[in-house]
């Protein structure tokens, strides 16, 4: 029954990509879980940077200029925070490095999926004609030069971006907002080894 | 050695409700939303604004597939509107120093990209699958 409602739209298979890419990014999720978050020395850093982050804050704003002499100390502390908050948000996007690449994993082959189910084929059709660079993507594999053709790349992209980090959002996995300055790939510390 | 094992209680509770607060399931009060006295941290103010951006993306995504609206100008008309309801509830919903929380940058870019994301998706999916 579903597939004899589905057939009535002509562009059925966009409601296709997104279910399959609202599956991928539980499955993800689903693994992040299982290797990250349930892990006690997840929890703990990230209690810690999240504890750092404000105890930084609070720090900074309640500066009180006229005691010199606290002054001193003041900013040495800071720096000591400051620097136990890069180490360990070095350590945690390290962690997350493990998952990050079982789920790239998934990704490719979901997408290699898609891929063969879909080539060549528009899956949507654009209400807006995109800039050049993004018909790229959006025209990729496409016959024709119609720059409304969606194709499945350009909507799965829009699907993976959306629905996984609002999914993240919802159950409380993002990325604490004290650890945003770290990157992917952390710039090593000489100083700590 | 009681008094000390009542403090490490105390603690823990402490830690617990500390928890609580951060994450998603913690007893969130929707008068708190309208309320201009209260106080908020930046994570919780942070939290709001990407959700808020969230639904009016889809919102405007359903509204202008189901229309439909046709051509590039409608991004930038959407751009315009969510930003004017995130800078028009903090500033004047729940009047709060923008300086304490980064500026206006850091607020209006919060969720900004993915509501953007979540906006293209609605906006083509209605519109292909309901005008073809």
């Amino acid at each position: 029954m579903a597939t004899a409602f589905l057939s009535n739209f002509n562009y059925s298979d966009s409601l296709t990509v997104v279910g399959i890419s609202v599956c991928t990014a539980i499955v993800c999720e689903a693994i992040s879980w299982v290797l990250i978050y349930r892990t006690t020395s997840y929890k703990s850093l990230k209690s810690s940077i999240d504890k750092a982050s404000k105890k930084l804050e609070t720090m900074k704003t309640d500066s009180n200029p006229s005691k010199l002499s606290l002054k001193k100390s003041k900013t040495k502390k800071i720096d000591r925070v400051e620097s136990s908050l890069k180490e360990s948000s070095r350590d945690l996007s390290l962690f997350k490095f493990k998952s990050g690449a079982v789920v790239a994993l998934v990704l490719f082959v979901v997408f290699g999926l898609l891929n063969s189910l879909f080539e060549g084929k528009a899956v949507a059709k654009l209400p807006f004609v995109p800039a050049r660079i993004v018909q790229k993507m959006s025209h990729r594999g496409l016959q024709g030069d119609d720059p409304t053709d969606c194709s499945m790349a350009f909507l799965y992209f829009l699907c993976s971006i959306s629905i996984r980090t609002n999914l993240q959002k919802f159950l409380g996995f993002s990325p604490p907002r004290g650890a945003a300055g770290a990157g992917l790939f952390p710039i090593p510390d000489p100083k700590s080894n | 050695m009681k008094e000390r094992k009542s403090v490490k209680f105390n603690l823990q509770q402490q830690q617990q409700q500390h928890h609580h607060q951060n994450g998603h399931l913690s007893p969130f009060k929707f008068a708190k939303l309208l309320d201009p006295e209260a106080s908020w941290d930046k994570d919780q103010l942070g939290d709001v604004l990407h959700w808020i951006r969230q639904v009016v993306a889809l919102v405007c995504g359903l509204l202008w597939g189901t229309i439909p609206l046709v051509g590039g100008i409608w991004i930038i008309v959407f751009l315009v509107i969510s930003s004017g309801i995130i800078y028009g509830y903090y500033a004047m919903i729940l009047k709060i120093d923008e300086e304490d929380f980064g500026g206006h940058g850091a607020l209006l870019q919060e969720g900004l990209f993915v509501s953007i994301m979540l906006f293209l998706l609605a906006w083509i999916l209605v519109y292909s699958l309901a005008h073809f």
